[in-house]
């Protein structure tokens, strides 16, 4: 065990597979010179070369289509989005392309589409966002979110040893404000298994991404409220983990679920739709939702705290349903 | 035609190839397989809009008709290991490259065979291991040349000696995947050529409404790479200049752009009678067919029968015919195997039955969760 922050569990995670597989090699702006904006690939074009540590243009459709042909012919390349707003322009590549080359054809893409998700640090509305919901809703994609150093690095292994193309969504106020104890060496975390972050009988909160650190400091209030609240991690939203979402909702009969990316159409809506169809007769209250205002995410402080999920908004929602 | 017809100045190409058949290093053998590809498309793709008419395939069709010599033509400078991908238009490099008329029929007809499965259409095809097609074409115009930019670094990492053809037409210089697909093959000089047929119209628009240049060959000065513009509809013109673009590209010297002008006989689709095409500019192409000339080559210039060129003829019909029994004959996919083949399996796939473990998050509150943010830790926010 290595104690890391949740960026260094990132860089960890490149490093140990790019040593492990000649065939793994990163693309995007900025990350062999200057190692990256946030410093993730700092070293690596040092340890391995330019061939496998590539600048590119600012061009995010470009290096994009390059890195996901490169793919079918037995590479696995690592796309870094500077900041995953940027996606967008890459969105044809990715969805047109990416998600449908194995259906259409049976040919292997090996590709992991990672980069900085989330709002909190005050970066206005294209440093802010949180796209999971366009590529959960595009067949062909895998769809990672850690909240965790471990599992920052266990799901980035396995995304990297995936034959799939992966959207690895990392969160950028974890990325430094985030350390634990880390497994050194090879660490992998199944893509599709949810995990408890805290076990209780009389909630099920259901998040995924930097939301569940909110969604633990509620559960610990409400733990001093008298309720025992359970957090459930989804890790991944493609493939879901139906079956943790339902055995927890079966046990508590209650559910809340959280994210930091807006409300409408978000991917909260299927999390709720799941339950109620699949697990309506167990529940004692309605399913309910928090998540970021639907706005874009603004600038100033106060602004983006009133538009995005906190501990207080959570813990009056648990409440909420807890009373009912 | 109802349309008004825009002025058009029409370019000084002859009605016939120039080629001497002593200066051609191809025997006859050779000479028939060009024939062979070409005339096969041509009639394949008559049949096929003929089955699209009646109903008997679904969808739309896309047909390359004219555009037969630019396909052939490009494809045969290609070597062993080469990679090719095509648009809508370029069916007779399939069969050139020997692709069965009979498969291609069984996709259009959304038949249950590899490596589609009734999934795509049956223009688009992917086929690494046999014909060297990689996968491409997202459906927007363009969207192949980053990809086909990543074929060209995949080659150039691993340091083989191959090259990666894209097709691509007029309409598909516009799109910004152009541009940055195109840029980053020149920054890392990657083999990648790009045989642009510009047959004169994108969907029903004009060149005059797509580009502020006259030949795609002036938007190479921005790339810093090679590039050549040519007469589309001689096969020989065409060979010549693909084998100068192509190793070009083979010889580390980065991209090339090599520009057929040619036409689109048939409408963007079966679907469209492109009526917006002034009746001069139809006359001007048909005078100027690519197989029509050839042919006209073959038994002037290359010694040719006209038996010879009908009897070659009639086999071309058959096969075609055959083509269509065999697809016919084929089973559609099963309904349920719409939701198969939608992941590839992985080394850390789940065990389905697998508990979400119990993995508790024990720190105390992360800085600035609740509170002010914590900054101390420097880095970008």
């Amino acid at each position: 065990m290595a104690r890391m922050t949740y960026l260094q569990a990132i860089s960890d995670a490149l490093r140990t597979e790019m040593r492990r597989d000649p065939n793994v090699f990163l693309i995007g702006e900025d990350i062999a010179v200057f190692g990256g904006a946030f410093k993730i690939t700092q070293g690596f074009l040092q340890e391995f070369g330019e061939d496998r540590v590539i600048d590119t243009p600012i061009s995010e459709s470009g290096f994009v289509g390059a890195a996901c042909a490169a793919a079918t012919v037995g590479f696995r390349p690592v796309v870094e989005f500077q900041f995953i707003d940027f996606i967008s322009c890459a969105f044809d590549q990715i969805v047109n392309y990416a998600a449908k080359c194995y259906y259409r054809w049976g040919i292997q893409m090996p590709v992991v589409l990672r980069g900085p998700t989330g709002g909190g640090v005050h970066a206005g509305p294209f440093h802010s966002q949180n796209p999971e919901a366009w590529f959960a809703h595009t067949p062909g994609l895998k769809v990672v979110l850690p909240s965790t150093a471990r599992d920052a690095k266990g799901l980035l292994t396995a995304a990297i040893r995936d034959n799939n193309p992966v959207i690895y969504l990392e969160n950028k106020f974890l990325y430094r404000h985030y350390r634990e104890d880390v497994p050194e060496g090879e660490h992998v975390t199944p893509i599709g298994v949810a995990a408890l972050r805290t076990v209780g009988d009389d909630l099920s909160i259901i998040s995924y991404g930097a939301t569940v650190h909110h969604c633990v400091e509620a559960a610990r209030m409400l733990e001093k409220e008298g309720a025992s609240v359970e957090v459930l991690d989804l890790r991944s939203l493609v493939p879901l983990d139906r079956k943790a979402i339902l055995e927890s909702v079966r046990k508590t009969s209650r559910a809340l679920v959280v994210h930091e990316a807006n409300l409408t159409a978000g991917f909260g809506g299927e999390v709720a739709a799941l339950i109620a169809q699949e697990a309506f007769e167990y529940l004692d209250a309605p399913v309910t939702r928090v998540a970021s205002l639907d706005v874009p995410v603004p600038f100033s402080p106060p602004l983006e705290m009133a538009m995005l999920p906190s501990v207080d908004k959570i813990a009056n929602a648990a409440r909420s349903v807890l009373a009912y | 035609m109802s349309h008004p017809s825009p002025k058009i100045t029409l370019p000084d190409y002859p009605a016939e190839l120039q080629a001497d058949p002593r200066d051609l290093p191809y025997d006859k053998a050779q000479l028939t397989r060009f024939y062979v590809a070409m005339k096969l498309a041509r009639t394949f793709e008559e049949k096929l809009g003929a089955l699209y008419r009646q109903g008997k395939v679904n969808g739309a069709v896309y047909l390359g008709m004219g555009q037969e010599a630019t396909s052939v033509g490009s494809v045969s400078a290609l070597k062993d290991g080469d990679f090719f991908t095509t648009v809508a238009r370029n069916l007779s490099a399939f069969f050139y490259k020997g692709i069965e008329p009979r498969d291609v029929m069984a996709r259009w007809m959304g038949k249950d065979i590899p490596p589609s499965n009734g999934r795509e259409l049956g223009l688009f095809l992917a086929d690494i291991k046999n014909f060297g097609i990689p996968p491409y074409h997202n459906g927007s115009m363009a969207s192949w040349i980053p990809s086909g930019a990543g074929y060209a670094l995949a080659f150039k990492l691993r340091k083989q000696p191959n090259v990666m053809a894209a097709f691509t037409g007029d309409g598909a210089t516009s799109p910004g995947d152009f541009y940055e697909g195109l840029n980053f093959a020149a920054i890392h000089k990657l083999p990648l050529v790009i045989i642009c047929e510009v047959n004169q119209f994108a969907y029903s628009t004009s060149i005059a409404k797509q580009m502020p240049v006259v030949n795609v060959a002036d938007r190479a000065p921005a790339f810093n790479i090679y590039a050549e513009t040519h007469f589309g509809n001689d096969l020989f013109l065409v060979i010549e200049a693909a084998q100068r673009g192509i190793e070009h590209a083979r010889s580390g010297k980065g991209p090339a752009l090599i520009e057929f002008k040619t036409f689109r006989q048939r409408g963007h689709g079966e679907h469209d009678d492109m009526a917006y095409v002034p009746e001069e500019l139809r006359d001007f192409w048909a005078e100027r067919d690519p197989i029509k000339m050839y042919r006209e080559w073959l038994l002037k210039r290359a010694s040719f029968t006209t038996s010879e060129l009908e009897s070659t003829e009639t086999q071309v019909e058959a096969d075609v015919e055959s083509a269509i029994t065999y697809a016919e004959s084929l089973p559609m996919p099963k309904p349920e195997s719409v939701t198969e083949r939608l992941f590839a399996p992985s080394p850390h796939d789940p065990d389905p039955n697998q508990a979400a473990p119990y993995e508790p998050i024990d720190h105390p509150s992360i800085p600035g969760l609740t509170a002010a943010q914590d900054k101390s830790e420097g880095g970008h926010f």
